[in-house]
């Protein structure tokens, strides 16, 4: 019998990287359609810092995380828009369940970035795959009024310096073949790995572009970046075999933290707050049927020192109640020095899940368990309001 | 001080006291044993202020009269010397000369003045045991004391004489362990105590020396005195341990103890220690549990980790309740397998969310906590 012959499949760009353009601040815009073309921007205001700014805004000079007072002294007329609860992750949510109506694999990277990989979906032709990305575009516009910038290449590393070229709203597809051709004029400070530090250590020696990388022999790369050189040396050429993974990590952590309005020297003040934290993170342990081990507490002072001190349970729970009793004290260790504090947070680690071992002893537990499953109904009904507090929050 | 002694007496006395010392930095004493000779025999002592421990070894004193010294290198030596015949001299400054055949060693030791005397008991509640019964029951709920230290209460054996009987219990918060013996328990000797983790360890090592134990407590210690009537290398009298205890209250055991029985199957002993054993190999410390399944005549052990495998065992039972499946930490099965010696075991199950419980046809039950499976 013949031996089947293998047909090379000609190479295709079915890697695709998406980045939702000023996310935090598209999401509020979908919602006030009246703050268009505004200089606005989300993030804390008088003393937290810019989580997202209008295109607008960025082009006075604000950025990400910019303090949100520097950003109110070189653009006055900021419009500053509060964080909204639960929002953000409910329109990425949208966002990649629209994503993953054009092909079953799809990354998720952060709330508002990933990868799509088309391979799977059958298509023969860069147009056909050109025109179902934009066409996914056009649904994102349409239906979620959020501007996102594609960028199409045939692996990771390409797609994803494409989508940052022409944002916001950008759309650049890299042929297959010409992945080195599109890198050599770009500057070096575009690549993964390199950050401003190394850009400029790098520009002195005269490495301003990707071209003056591929342009270099092996000694001279390999006193330039040591024995990376090859995977550097890989990188500029645009070679890049990482595959686009579906599965999304499990939260190692789950944490929350507060920047407080003016600095606060009351004790009973700070532990209101850590115990609220506890309060609004462990409902999302429960909603993910995980159980948590380890609490940590955070403290950072005006100058911005700041100290953390952790504790864990003999056994991981997915109740606030064990926690209780460590805040305090965790809070003492962590805060020594008679100052003020500007910020607290607090965090969850040693997340298990998987079978749980039951106690004997423990009616108490069960009952609480049931009352912070009503709880938790109460509370989930509607979007950024609390129905239900715990008495140490009055 | 003057005496000659055996030298596998005398090792044997050490070694019977080696393990009770204290911390070195605190009171550098309580790192020495108390060696005191009188008429045909000497007395090694040691404590840690919480547990004592002290035994009687035959010996020919020329010379009485008491020293200590550091036990862990003195027990070092002594096992080591080359003959049986060891002379132990001690002089007024402390110091000790030993000698065996050729050898000779001089070792510093202190003044018995300072080490801490064991309290003595006088009228509290006293009772006598079997050593071998003893034992047996401590071994039957041992593994089951808790070894976290935020619930020191439950780090310890409870002894309970009560309602004409002796129970003994122990428990981590997730099974419980709980054998009991019909004894006579005058009204006025009723009462328990919890002893100390610590102390049920050398408590275990020390039985079995002779016929009788004694107990004497009251509620805050409690001591035994072990007949060595059994002993054949040199211990004689008995071996004395005296024990603080753990002071609180106990958790109301008997509540976790199920009423009633729903399914009930017995089980070849060794049987399902090796299948289970078996399966649990496939565990990892993040998938720690193994899935019992009944069905009609048919005992299914399963056992998975998600990065290593699984395990599938079954064993021939007679069983014609519904069927049922419910998981536990494996653990919890081998250790009251293993600690018993009978061939048949009852296994009593109700649903995934109910606890197992293994019962003999002595007065033994050991209550494990399933693992509930998301």
């Amino acid at each position: 019998m013949p031996l089947p012959t293998i047909v090379p499949t000609p190479a295709l760009p079915t890697v695709v990287h998406l980045d939702a353009d000023a996310f935090f601040v598209s999401c509020e815009l979908a919602l006030k359609p009246e703050l268009r073309g505004t200089k606005c921007a989300v993030g804390g205001r008088e003393r937290g810092i810019i989580s997202s700014a209008s295109y607008e805004a960025r082009a006075c000079g604000v950025y990400t995380p910019m303090p949100t007072q520097r950003a109110l002294r070189i653009c006055p007329d900021l419009i500053m828009l509060p964080h909204t609860s639960g929002l953000y992750s409910k329109v990425s949510r949208q966002m990649f369940d629209l994503c993953e109506t054009l092909t079953p694999l799809v990354q998720r990277n952060s709330i508002d970035e990933g990868y799509l990989d088309l391979g799977p979906c059958g298509l023969t032709s860069s147009a056909e795959i050109e025109a179902r990305v934009r066409a996914l575009q056009r649904r994102l516009a349409v239906e979620l009024q959020l501007p996102v910038s594609f960028g199409v290449a045939t692996n990771k590393l390409i797609s994803q310096i494409a989508s940052k070229l022409r944002k916001p709203r950008g759309f650049v597809v890299v042929p297959p073949g010409t992945e080195e051709d599109f890198l050599a004029p770009l500057s070096i400070g575009k690549l993964p790995g390199i950050g401003a530090k190394t850009e400029a250590a790098l520009a002195v020696r005269g490495v301003k572009v990707i071209a003056d990388i591929t342009a270099r022999d092996e000694s001279e790369l390999k006193s330039l970046f040591g024995d990376g050189w090859r995977e550097m040396l890989a990188t500029a050429r645009g070679q890049d075999d990482r595959a686009v993974h579906t599965d999304h990590d499990d939260a190692k952590s789950y944490s929350q933290q507060e920047t407080f309005f003016e600095d606060v020297a009351d004790f009973a003040e700070i532990e209101r707050v850590a115990k609220r934290m506890v309060d609004e993170l462990l409902p999302k342990v429960r909603a993910d049927q995980k159980r948590v081990r380890t609490m940590t507490v955070k403290i950072r002072y005006p100058d911005f020192t700041q100290e953390t001190h952790g504790r864990s349970l003999a056994a991981a729970t997915d109740l606030e109640a064990p926690f209780y009793p460590l805040v305090a004290p965790l809070l003492r260790e962590a805060w020594r020095k008679k100052r003020p504090l500007r910020l607290v947070s607090v965090r969850f680690s040693n997340v298990e899940d998987g079978g749980q071992q039951l106690e004997m002893f423990a009616e108490l537990d069960e009952k609480r368990r049931r009352l912070a499953g009503v709880l938790d109904r109460l509370n989930s009904g509607k979007q950024n309001t609390t129905v239900v507090r715990h008495g140490h929050q009055l | 001080m003057k005496f000659k002694i055996n030298r596998d007496h005398f090792a044997n006395g050490l070694a019977q006291v080696l393990n009770v010392v204290g911390s070195k930095a605190t009171m550098p004493i309580l790192s020495n044993v108390l060696i005191e000779a009188e008429k045909d025999q000497i007395s090694l002592t040691t404590t840690n202020l919480d547990l004592g421990i002290r035994c009687k070894i035959k010996a020919e004193v020329k010379e009485t009269g008491s020293v200590t010294l550091p036990v862990k290198r003195l027990a070092g030596i002594v096992r080591e010397l080359p003959n049986v015949d060891v002379t132990f001299d001690g002089s007024p400054n402390h110091q000790v000369k030993l000698t065996s055949g050729g050898s000779t060693f001089r070792i510093m030791g202190i003044g018995k003045e300072d080490f801490p005397p064991l309290p003595e008991f006088g009228d509290e509640k006293a009772y006598a045991l079997e050593q071998s019964e003893l034992a047996t029951m401590l071994k039957s709920v041992a593994y089951a004391q808790s070894t976290d230290e935020t619930r020191y209460i439950l780090n310890g054996v409870y002894f309970s004489f009560k309602d004409g009987k002796l129970a003994l219990v122990a428990t981590d918060g997730r099974r419980l362990a709980m054998i009991a013996k019909e004894m006579e328990v005058p009204a006025a000797s009723a009462g328990a105590i919890i002893l100390p983790a610590k102390t049920v360890g050398e408590l275990t090592r020390l039985l079995d020396k002779g016929a009788k134990v004694k107990i004497n407590f009251n509620e805050r210690r409690a001591a035994f005195q072990i007949g060595t009537d059994k002993d054949t290398s040199g211990l004689i009298d008995s071996v004395y341990l005296y024990s603080k205890v753990v002071e609180g209250n106990y958790p109301n055991y008997q509540q976790v103890i199920p009423k009633e029985t729903h399914q009930r199957i017995k089980l070849e002993r060794e049987l399902f220690q090796q299948c289970v054993h078996r399966a649990a190999l496939v565990c990892s410390e993040k998938a720690n549990s193994v899935k019992i399944k009944l069905t009609s005549n048919l005992l299914e052990i399963t056992a998975q980790s998600p990065d290593f495998g699984e395990a599938h065992e079954s064993m021939a039972i007679g069983y014609s309740g519904p069927d049922l499946q419910v998981a536990f930490n494996p653990q919890f099965i081998l250790d009251p397998l293993r600690a018993l010696a009978k061939d048949e075991v009852f296994f009593e199950v109700k649903d995934e969310v109910s606890p197992g419980v293994f019962k003999t046809l002595e007065s033994f039950v050991c209550v494990i906590m399933p693992v509930r499976l998301s």
